[in-house]
């Protein structure tokens, strides 16, 4: 079974004249244990078609699943609680709340779930100590720098222990030094035998971490090919 | 997820201080006026209840209140006197009159004649002793009166007050309660006030008695309208009636306004500022909606919020009232002064469920929030 499954997806935003198909009909699959790259121009449809995978937008026809899981057929809550409980994000601008520490923005899915506080930034603690800015946990977002902050919103995508991750140009925001380190520790961390990582992202430098790349161009999946020199995650 | 909620709140000092300023505001202007309108009416009964051992009131048709009152013939006591289910009635008369000082200082007074033999209506001492009413050309004056014909000055045994061509010598300050006309309330012996009543022929301004122990006051002081045509009160009933005299002048308009204002400005300034931090924390509230917060838990985030705000603000706000209403009452005229329980509630409950609701509509800001604009940078 795929972890993510999509099968001639469609989506137009607007209506009559102005109305634009950002997808036209997008077969994609990615795989567990395995970390898997959307590329392609600005505007080609990689956020529409993440947005989908997510369940945080509706497709127009065509059938998403995740695991096995048809996210259409769950209620709104219940997509919610399966967002919550087994999707992960990693975002361009790492979404960090202000207010919160690094601990506590990294406990944030956790105290979603209900997790006692204290449990839940202690847990996300722990797991920032893995990611390497442990000594940073009560530090606020502003006084981190970008690649501690990705650290942190890595450590927020993975506390809750999700079987995907959706990564959003993880490596946009940061220089080549610090984008190379976050996404050495994605695809230590990260990448698992019962877990799939969709990366969508611009930068060819970090290409040799896929271990599939999905090309994309005006709605469509253009072809896909198998990174067999990707770099080892286990 | 509540210490998360108040954490992102706090976060945002200045707004967060321009909310619990904005319904301290509220606070402040609501009780405090309601609170001075609530006192003020009351000095309305303050002469009625003075008079402690009555609880019927009887006086012309067309008074009003305890201030504007149009005597009573003379026999009226009798008369009273004679209805079943009174247990005694007496005279009551309320000169007045104008008093000024050795100093030439000049004031309105109400005289209030008090009987030497039952000492009916007697005041208690603040300073001297009671007895002093009832000595040859003697009163004792409240504390409002010395502070308006003796600025500035201590009361000393001696001090005198000139009415109409006699002197009276101040034997004491009763505890008399403070009038709504902020006048001096001079207490003399009757036999003194009938004397000095040069403006009125008729020296029975009310007559006040006690109900029999187990009479209807209801059913007596009707026999008492049917039969003599007069008005008769329970002391509740007159209190009543000068409270709605005072309250029909539109006196209180004034307060309703700031009250009004006080509430709407508070009101406008935390909704309008809450509905800044929503919008200005929308890409927060967007990522806690990816991250699995549902609307109820993000529902639950705000009410939390704007409660802490609503608590905050109300607490500071009372707090400024008592200390304002506390150094008030420091002041003769303003020793009426008090914050009811009542205002307090009424107050807090308002502002509190309005502040609530104005965040509730802030709320429809983060029910709109579309979870996929989280991937826009």
């Amino acid at each position: 079974m795929n972890a993510v499954h999509c099968h001639q997806i469609e989506k137009s935003f607007g209506t009559g004249e102005t109305q634009v198909k950002v997808l036209r009909g997008v077969d994609f699959t990615a795989e567990r244990g395995e970390m898997t790259f959307l590329v392609g121009p600005s505007g080609c449809g990689k956020t529409t078609l993440i947005s989908i995978i997510a369940g945080l937008l509706g497709s127009d026809s065509g059938k998403v699943s995740l695991f096995g899981e048809s996210l259409a057929e769950l209620s709104a809550r219940d997509q919610i609680l399966f967002r919550r409980r087994h999707l992960g994000f990693v975002f361009q601008q790492y979404n960090l709340l202000p207010s919160l520490t690094a601990a506590e923005n990294a406990a944030v899915p956790l105290l979603a779930a209900g997790m006692n506080r204290k449990a839940a930034v202690k847990k996300a603690s722990d797991l920032l100590g893995v990611l390497g800015v442990g000594h940073r946990a009560d530090a606020a977002p502003r006084l981190l720098s970008g690649g501690q902050q990705q650290r942190v919103a890595l450590a927020r995508a993975l506390v809750h222990e999700p079987r995907l991750i959706i990564c959003d140009e993880p490596t946009a925001a940061l220089d080549h030094k610090s984008g190379e380190s976050v996404m050495e520790l994605l695809s230590s961390s990260a990448v698992h035998p019962d877990r799939a990582v969709v990366v969508v992202t611009h930068d060819n430098r970090v290409f040799h971490f896929a271990h599939r790349i999905a090309h994309m161009d005006d709605g469509i999946i253009t072809h896909t090919e198998t990174n067999t020199a990707s770099t080892p995650s286990h | 997820m509540i210490a998360l909620a108040l954490k992102m709140l706090r976060h945002d000092g200045a707004k967060f201080l321009t909310m619990v300023l904005a319904v301290a505001l509220a606070a402040f202007l609501t009780q405090n006026q309601a609170s001075f309108l609530v006192a003020f009416l009351g000095m309305t009964g303050s002469q009625i209840r003075d008079v402690r051992e009555a609880n019927l009131w009887v006086m012309e048709p067309d008074t009003e209140c305890f201030d504007q009152a149009k005597p009573l013939k003379e026999t009226a006591v009798q008369t009273v006197r004679g209805f079943p289910g009174v247990e005694w009635a007496l005279p009551f008369l309320k000169v007045d009159t104008t008093a000024r000082t050795e100093s030439g200082k000049l004031s309105t007074i109400t005289l209030i004649g008090v009987p030497e033999q039952s000492r009916i209506g007697e005041p208690a001492m603040k300073l001297g002793d009671a007895s002093g009413i009832y000595q040859r050309d003697s009163a004792v004056i409240d504390p409002g009166g010395m502070a308006l014909l003796y600025p500035g000055r201590k009361f000393q045994p001696g001090m005198k007050i000139r009415v109409h061509d006699e002197w009276l010598e101040l034997r004491g300050v009763s505890e008399a309660s403070p009038p709504f006309t902020g006048f001096p309330i001079v207490h003399v012996s009757q036999a003194t006030a009938m004397r000095l009543n040069r403006e009125e022929t008729r020296s029975t301004t009310f007559v006040v008695g006690r109900l029999s122990a187990g009479a209807d006051a209801a059913e007596v002081t009707e026999r008492i309208r049917k039969a003599t045509g007069w008005k008769a009160l329970t002391r509740k009933e007159f209190e009543a009636t000068s409270w709605k005299f005072y309250s029909d002048q539109g006196v209180p308009n004034l307060f309703y306004i700031t009250i009004t204002v006080g509430l709407i400005v508070g009101i406008a300034f935390t909704g309008q500022t809450f509905l800044m931090f929503v919008k200005e924390n929308a890409r927060a509230f967007t990522t806690l909606k990816v991250l699995g917060f549902t609307h109820p838990q993000l529902a639950a985030m705000m009410a939390a919020q704007s409660c802490l705000v609503v608590v905050l603000g109300l607490s500071i706000g009372t707090a400024m009232v008592v200390a304002t209403t506390e150094l008030a009452k420091t002041l003769p005229f303003f020793r009426g002064l008090y914050l009811p329980w009542e205002v307090t509630a009424v107050c807090c409950g308002i502002i509190g469920v309005v502040t609530v609701l104005a965040a509730g509509l802030s709320f429809r800001q983060v029910l709109q929030l579309q979870p996929a604009d989280v991937f826009r940078s």
